[in-house]
């Protein structure tokens, strides 16, 4: 089988004025339907930049990097959104919620902005959804009336209402207390068991590692390894 | 649908989200306002204006010589009159112009300027006295006619003593000259007895002495500068409907005569200190002045006080007791010299003014001649003609006019009429009359070359000879003074003459007003009289009434400019500070925004999200400008804005202007608000556009 997202020597320089970051140095991996990744790492070492590369948010600057069969270097501007909007699913660290709408109305819009759902398969699909994350209660509420576990649970429902082959989370629970970061880890890996859904999420803490089937170490820009969570756990704890 | 809906509930709901949306508003709704109303008033104003230029002097289109040195100026150059050449015969023009079918109707016209001797005080009543000692000579003793005279005798002795006073009080002021010192003799003589006693055996030479000595002495004679627009009276009346007799009555059809305009028949031939009444009645009534703060008033009111020597040259002594009789009374004094009562009656305070403009209205105006000349008079007027020589032509004034809209303005209510046939004497064109006159003298005695100043002798002088004025065949001088019988006869012959319409539309006009069936067709309607005129071989050039009316139509141009200016300005200032304002509320967005694009969001959706929240603001706040301005134009239109001033009334043409709202205001305003906001938001919503999806991931400022 295919995988969902392939990386072949990838590399990612930034350039600031003069001197030249090389953020990503030669980074080979692959990710398969079903998988539910952990990208482990010091910070700085490249977990943000790799998983961006992965997002279809920025281009790399050397190697392949291929989503859903897609190589991203060769896209345009145009079709990269239209590749996240159809094919990825993102939550963000910061929950990013459009302020101005309603819990229901930030997880309808990406329905809306892929024009193909009439009203009442967006309200049937957006529901669902809701009750999977547990909101249905707050549909009419505003972001800025919700708790942060909340709010994160109306980003997953927005990362997965339009049924996406891969979801990507940069550090999705760095905002929220460890209780209910674990509670949305939970959430997240139920809704990988039960849909098969593909999640990559970037995270420091041992505990959410703990949930990943495989977790992808980074240093330094480069993969390092890549192992299980129960390793990743014990590395941790050992101190490496 | 769905996508567009969540745009507009992003947008509306984005409104109150920030201050800057509403400041952005606010000023949405100040611009409209002000472009709704500004419109209004500005179509309104350019509406009266039209209407009151239009309907005034100037038709829809003047057509006048294309061989003229200069455009025509119907209100007047600042350096004096256009140089206008003459087009020869009027009926021809009307004919050329009258095949245009646009064309309704043809007021002919010539607009000139002359000298009017308006004569001092002391001259009109030396006037008055020689008429009765003529009626006394001719058709003998009459006990009327005696006291008359005798009254009028009075009164230039009075006029004399008034004199007498001012010479030894110019005395104690300063050393005389040896011109004072002449003055002084004869006012010495002429208060004589003796000479009075001497008056009684030979009047006509005493009279004679009076008029060329002691009248030259006073100096409030003046001469005045006349401008007139010769035409054909009766259509002219028919045409132009903003024309208004004020007194008096129009003059009869096809006979000579002159109207005066009511403004500078107010400001130049009525007595001053009644004017300055007028004056400063005006000032308090309509501008809310006071006597006690103004300082013009102030100086109406001295000047009223000290300049009373008007009254006392002007009153006999009959009058100059009856007044006095009343002045005490009104006043409540014991003073017996009327200079003195005169001086604390005009006095005025803001607290007696009313009472005592009435009083001088009342009690002291009917023994007083208010204007030097009155309806009725006959006016001497003189003009240079065309070849530089004076012409004269004496004519019966009937009453004065006003224009409609256009009475506080000095240039066109500076604007005498007078009877075409007139208008063409004093240009130097012959009429067929006085063409016929020259010529039966010319065959009787042979011609013979006569000075100029001989002419008038030789054509009207009983010994009557050739005339035939060196210079210029054909023109003759009429500026000798008319004295005697047979020119008396003649004038009257010529008053009374009614005149065909061929003699008033076969001659020399300068210009012509042409009424159009369709006004809104002046720019064809010009063309088409153009072809029409080289077809016809007529050197005619047409130009609008803008046009026509010089600095006048200048004026209506130059206000819209302004105001069209302030406007832009407005705008310009606008849509910076929108735009600035915009570019805030699209930088503190950029998470957002982001994040949007990061979810899949295209940057045209981007673009439309900003650009829909313009739409958004304008329509709310530009709907609530536009609501405000209807209702503000709407009462204004009811109750009308006062000119406060005499510019604001020449811009209103009237006393208040009433403005009024057209759609096209509406959607003008509309249109600019909605310009203004999608130009000013460009810039900040290409930005957004610009926008990384990569911003989503960076944490939140
Ligand atoms: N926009 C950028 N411009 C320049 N350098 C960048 C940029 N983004 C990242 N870098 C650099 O690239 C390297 C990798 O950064 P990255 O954000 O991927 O690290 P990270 O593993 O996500 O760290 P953290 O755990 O702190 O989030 C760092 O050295 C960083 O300074
Ligand atoms: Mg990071």
């Amino acid at each position: 089988m295919d995988p969902i997202v392939s990386i072949r020597n990838v590399t990612k320089d930034y350039t600031l004025g003069k001197t030249v970051v090389s953020a990503l140095r030669g980074v080979n991996l692959e990710v398969h339907k079903g998988d539910f990744i952990s990208i482990a790492g010091p910070s700085g070492s490249g977990k943000t930049t790799l998983l961006n590369l992965i997002g279809c948010v920025d281009t790399a600057t050397g190697g392949l990097v291929q989503v859903v069969g897609q190589s991203t270097g060769q896209l345009t501007e145009r079709q990269l959104t239209d590749l996240r909007l159809h094919a990825i699913g993102f939550i963000f660290q910061s929950f990013n919620l459009v302020s101005v709408l309603s819990v229901f109305q930030n997880v309808e819009f990406p329905l809306l902005l892929q024009r193909k759902w009439t009203a009442a398969e967006r309200r049937k699909r957006v529901d669902e959804l809701l009750t999977q994350v547990g909101l249905q209660s707050h549909a009419k509420h505003r972001p800025n009336e919700l708790s942060g576990g909340q709010r994160q649970r109306v980003a997953i429902a927005r990362a997965l209402v339009t049924q996406p082959q891969l979801v990507l989370a940069d550090e999705p629970t760095a905002n929220l207390d460890s209780v209910t970061g674990q509670n949305i880890i939970d959430l997240m890996k139920d809704l990988n068991k039960q849909q098969g859904t593909t999640f990559i999420f970037s995270t420091h803490d041992p505990k959410v590692m703990s949930h990943a089937n495989a977790v992808v170490r980074i240093e330094d820009g480069q993969i390092k390894d890549r192992i299980s969570a129960a390793e990743a756990t014990l590395a941790v704890a050992a101190g490496h | 649908m769905g996508q567009l809906r969540v745009l507009w509930q992003i947008a509306l709901r984005n409104l109150f989200a920030s201050k800057i949306n509403v400041i952005i508003g606010f000023i949405i709704l100040g611009g409209t306002f002000l472009v709704v109303l500004g419109g209004s008033m500005l179509d309104s104003m350019d509406a009266a204006m039209s209407r009151s230029i239009i309907g005034s002097v100037a038709g829809h289109i003047q057509v006048y010589s294309s061989q003229s040195k200069e455009a025509l100026a119907l209100f007047g150059n600042m350096g004096g009159e256009a140089e206008i050449s003459a087009l020869d015969d009027f009926s021809k023009v009307k004919k050329t112009l009258e095949t245009v079918p646009n064309v309704e109707r043809v007021v002919p016209m010539g607009i000139n300027a002359a000298l009017v001797q308006s004569g001092n005080t002391i001259d009109l009543t030396l006037g008055e006295l020689r008429g009765v000692l003529n009626h006394l000579r001719d058709e003998g003793e009459s006990p009327e006619r005696r006291e008359k005279a005798e009254s009028l005798k009075a009164h230039v002795r009075q006029q004399v003593e008034v004199l007498k006073a001012d010479i030894a009080k110019a005395r104690l002021i300063s050393k005389a000259s040896a011109e004072d010192a002449e003055d002084a003799a004869v006012i010495e003589r002429v208060s004589s007895e003796a000479f009075w006693k001497e008056f009684e055996t030979r009047p006509f030479d005493q009279m004679e002495y009076l008029e060329n000595r002691l009248a030259p002495m006073v100096s409030d004679a003046d001469l005045l500068y006349l401008r007139y627009a010769g035409t054909d009276l009766k259509a002219f009346q028919k045409n132009f409907d903003r024309m208004r007799i004020v007194d008096g009555a129009p003059v009869p059809d096809g006979e000579r005569g002159f109207l005066f305009a009511k403004l500078f028949y107010e400001e130049t031939l009525k007595l001053k200190s009644a004017r300055r009444l007028d004056k400063i009645k005006e000032a308090r009534d309509i501008k809310s002045k006071r006597i006690a703060t103004d300082d013009e008033l102030k100086r109406w009111v001295k000047e009223n006080s000290t300049q009373t020597r008007e009254f006392l040259l002007q009153l006999d002594g009959i009058k100059t007791r009856e007044l006095v009789a009343r002045l005490q009374k009104h006043l409540g004094s014991k003073e017996t010299e009327l200079s003195a009562l005169l001086g604390s009656f005009f006095t005025t305070t803001d607290e007696n003014f009313d009472a005592r403009y009435a009083f001088f209205y009342e009690q002291v105006a009917p023994l007083l001649q208010l204007y030097r000349v009155r309806v009725g008079d006959t006016l001497s007027i003189q003009a240079f003609t065309k070849t530089g020589y004076m012409q004269s032509v004496n004519l019966k004034v009937y009453g004065t006019f006003m224009f409609e809209g256009l009475e506080k303005s000095d240039m066109a209510g500076g604007l005498n009429l007078m009877d075409l046939v007139s208008f063409r004497e004093l240009y130097g064109y012959l009429t067929a009359e006085k063409k016929a006159e020259i010529a039966e003298l010319k065959k009787k005695s042979g011609s013979r070359e006569i000075a100029r100043e001989g002419a008038e002798d030789a054509l009207f002088g009983e010994d009557a000879k050739v005339v035939e004025a060196s210079a210029t065949p054909g023109l003759i001088d009429d500026s000798a003074s008319f004295g005697d019988t047979a020119q008396a006869l003649r004038n009257k012959e010529l008053a009374s003459r009614v005149y065909s319409q061929d003699e008033i539309d076969q001659g020399v006009v300068l210009s012509a007003a042409v009424m159009l069936k369709d006004p809104t067709r002046i720019q064809e309607t010009i063309a088409e009289i153009h072809a029409a005129a080289e077809r016809d071989k007529v050197p005619l050039k047409a130009v609008s009434w803008q046009e026509a009316s010089g600095l006048i139509g200048q004026f209506v141009l130059m206000a819209k400019l302004i105001l069209y200016f302030a406007v832009f300005v407005i705008f310009i200032v606008a849509l910076v500070i929108i735009n600035n304002a915009m570019m805030m509320a699209t930088l503190r967005r950029v998470h957002e925004i982001g994040t949007m694009r990061a979810i899949g969001a295209q940057r045209a959706f981007v673009l439309s999200l900003v650009l829909m929240e313009t739409v958004v603001l304008g329509l709310l706040f530009g709907g609530l400008g536009m609501l405000f301005g209807s209702g503000l134009v709407g009462w204004l239109h009811s109750v009308g804005i006062p000119a406060g001033n005499d510019a604001l009334l020449f811009f209103f043409s009237g006393p208040r202007l009433f403005p009024s709202l057209t759609v096209g205001n509406l959607v003008a305003a509309f249109v600019i608000v909605m310009l203004v906001s999608a130009i000013s938001t460009l810039y900040p919503a290409l930005i957004a556009t610009r926008v990384s999806p990569l911003r989503a991931m960076q944490a939140e400022e």
